[in-house]
């Protein structure tokens, strides 16, 4: 009992948590990153260490090519979703309407209904009988249906609903604590709205909007359910790879060097997030 | 204008989670809008499908075990975190957080291979510990936004009137955060619940929780049985979520 309370009560509170994310979180990624250095061979993996997964990986133009897919549809996603966030967190930032609690509730549901009912709403409306091409047919406009779903167009759209309100949060933070007293001061001075938002509010923001856009980048770029349901296996992106190969095809040495891939760029990201929201918490001065 | 936009926005995020809930009501076999009339029969076939309420039974019992050991394990190290005067404490934050940020596939891979190689792939508490591994965080974020509040001094008060540390702690400073916590457990709970990614790698024949077995469901039929399954999930997070914010309020929960 002496020896217990020895301990400082730190070690004692945290250990447990401490314990299970060493063993169960730190310990999987590691033995994953080995697994990478790996072959497989009948079934088994066989412990010698070789780079040949990383060579098939980076010397085939088809992974390449998934690759650079997944960067771009990461791209465009965090792009759309920085235009569509910017005017919905300012409103959220702002606003004193006592509905301000039912639209963070718009905003927070989406983010946690899950991913596979979000996807499926998105299939309901786009699909080839869904309500949009229905509405368009009924209504006359087309004659065939348009191609919304099973192409970049649909998956696009799915993960832009997916992380919007990362990015709307993101910004929401950095918006509030802006003073409003800048602003109309700038335009006391006879700048126009427009200007007094290019010149004072948006390079004030910018920490959010570093900080926010990384973050959807992040996740769209590791997303796998929204290219399958919306992509139908049409749209490639190296989490797919990385699914198809752990839980189909059995390759793990691949799989865990299609991860491993992954995991550099996010860690990467991680790092520069962390930075931008530091610099973000700061407020640059 | 920027109202129209914002509007306009507003609408695109609700947009599938009304159609989807309008879906599992219509008579129809596919959603038109306006609906042709109105029916129960999607949910009647959700809940006479085994396989949908063994999925529902296992998603429920695993989100409240992973909101209980979210709680239990993450709460005193919140109060570690938010007290504690420690060399390495703003690492240990970051390390604590990290199953946070690291996209759930990886940490969903990592898991599958170390399970399997210990032998306890496909079991409960593979599923269990996953779960909990990226649910903590969460209970952690919540339990120190309202610590973080808490005066101390309320503490020192009790403990100089002769309350033992420990019991100072949970009657008096337990007794002001809990609201914080219980939030931290209903997001834990709410997180579990829909959570699809982690699962996937961790599931096994029978042990499939109500979003894998949409998607399984989802990757081969497209009939509103999937609709009724969804917006039963949608307003379990809905209950949810209004009791957050009963609780401490959807600003300080979404930490600005």
């Amino acid at each position: 009992m002496r020896a217990l309370s020895r301990v400082p009560p730190a070690a004692l509170l945290l250990g447990p948590l401490v314990l299970l994310l060493v063993v169960f979180f730190s310990a999987p990624l590691a033995l994953m990153l080995g697994i990478s250095f790996t072959r497989e061979s009948f079934g088994q993996i066989s412990w010698q260490p070789t780079l040949l997964q990383y060579a098939r990986f980076f010397s085939d133009t088809f992974y390449l090519g998934v690759l650079w897919d997944t960067l771009v549809l990461g791209a465009i996603t965090t792009a759309a979703a920085l235009v569509m966030g910017y005017p919905l967190a300012w409103h959220l930032a702002r606003t004193t309407s006592r509905w301000k609690p039912v639209l963070l509730v718009f905003v927070l549901s989406p983010l946690l209904v899950g991913i596979v009912i979000r996807c499926y709403g998105w299939m309901i409306l786009l699909a080839d009988r869904g309500l949009v091409n229905a509405m368009l047919i009924d209504g006359g406009w087309r004659a065939k249906p348009l191609p919304l779903m099973y192409n970049r167009f649909g998956v696009t759209v799915a993960l832009l609903h997916v992380f919007l309100p990362f990015m709307v949060l993101s910004l929401t933070g950095v918006l509030k604590r802006l003073d409003p007293h800048l602003l109309e001061a700038a335009m006391t001075l006879g700048a126009s709205p427009l200007r007094a938002f290019l010149e004072v509010t948006l390079p004030l923001s910018l920490p959010g909007i570093l900080a926010g856009s990384l973050l959807v980048f992040s996740l769209a770029i590791s997303s796998f359910v929204v290219p399958i349901l919306l992509g139908g296996f049409k749209v490639q992106v190296l989490p797919m790879i990385i699914y198809e190969q752990m839980l189909s095809v059995f390759d793990w040495p691949f799989g865990a060097a299609n991860a491993f891939v992954l995991l550099v760029l996010s860690v990467a990201l991680i790092a520069l997030y962390i930075r931008a929201t530091e610099r973000a918490l700061r407020g640059i001065r | 204008m920027l109202r129209a936009v914002t509007a306009a926005v507003y609408a695109f995020l609700l947009l599938p989670l009304v159609v989807v809930v309008l879906a599992a009501f219509n008579a129809g076999n596919y959603f038109t809008f306006p609906p042709q009339g109105f029916s129960l029969k999607w949910f009647a076939n959700f809940f006479a499908r085994r396989e949908f309420m063994q999925a529902l039974w296992l998603s429920t019992h695993l989100g409240v075990a992973t909101a209980a050991l979210s709680v239990l394990i993450g709460l005193p190290a919140a109060v570690a975190l938010v007290r504690g005067r420690f060399r390495g404490r703003d690492g240990l934050n970051a390390f604590v957080m990290s199953p946070l940020l690291l996209p759930q596939i990886l940490t969903g891979v990592a898991m599958l291979q170390f399970f399997t190689m210990l032998g306890w792939a496909q079991t409960y508490w593979a599923l269990l510990i996953g779960h909990v591994v990226v649910t903590a965080p969460y209970v952690i974020r919540t339990a120190s936004a309202t610590l973080y509040h808490f005066d101390p001094a309320l503490e020192e008060a009790a403990q100089s009137l002769g309350a033992s540390p420990l019991r100072a702690f949970f009657e008096v400073t337990l007794g002001v955060i809990k609201p914080g916590v219980v939030a931290g457990a209903i997001f834990a709970f709410a997180i579990s619940f829909d959570n699809f990614t982690l699962s996937l790698f961790l599931t096994a024949a029978g042990l499939t929780p109500l979003p894998i077995e949409l998607f399984a469901y989802l990757k081969y039929s497209f009939d509103p049985t999937a609709a009724a399954v969804s917006a039963f999930a949608i307003g379990v997070v809905l209950v949810l979520v209004l009791g957050i914010a009963r609780l401490m309020g959807l600003e300080e929960f979404a930490g600005f």
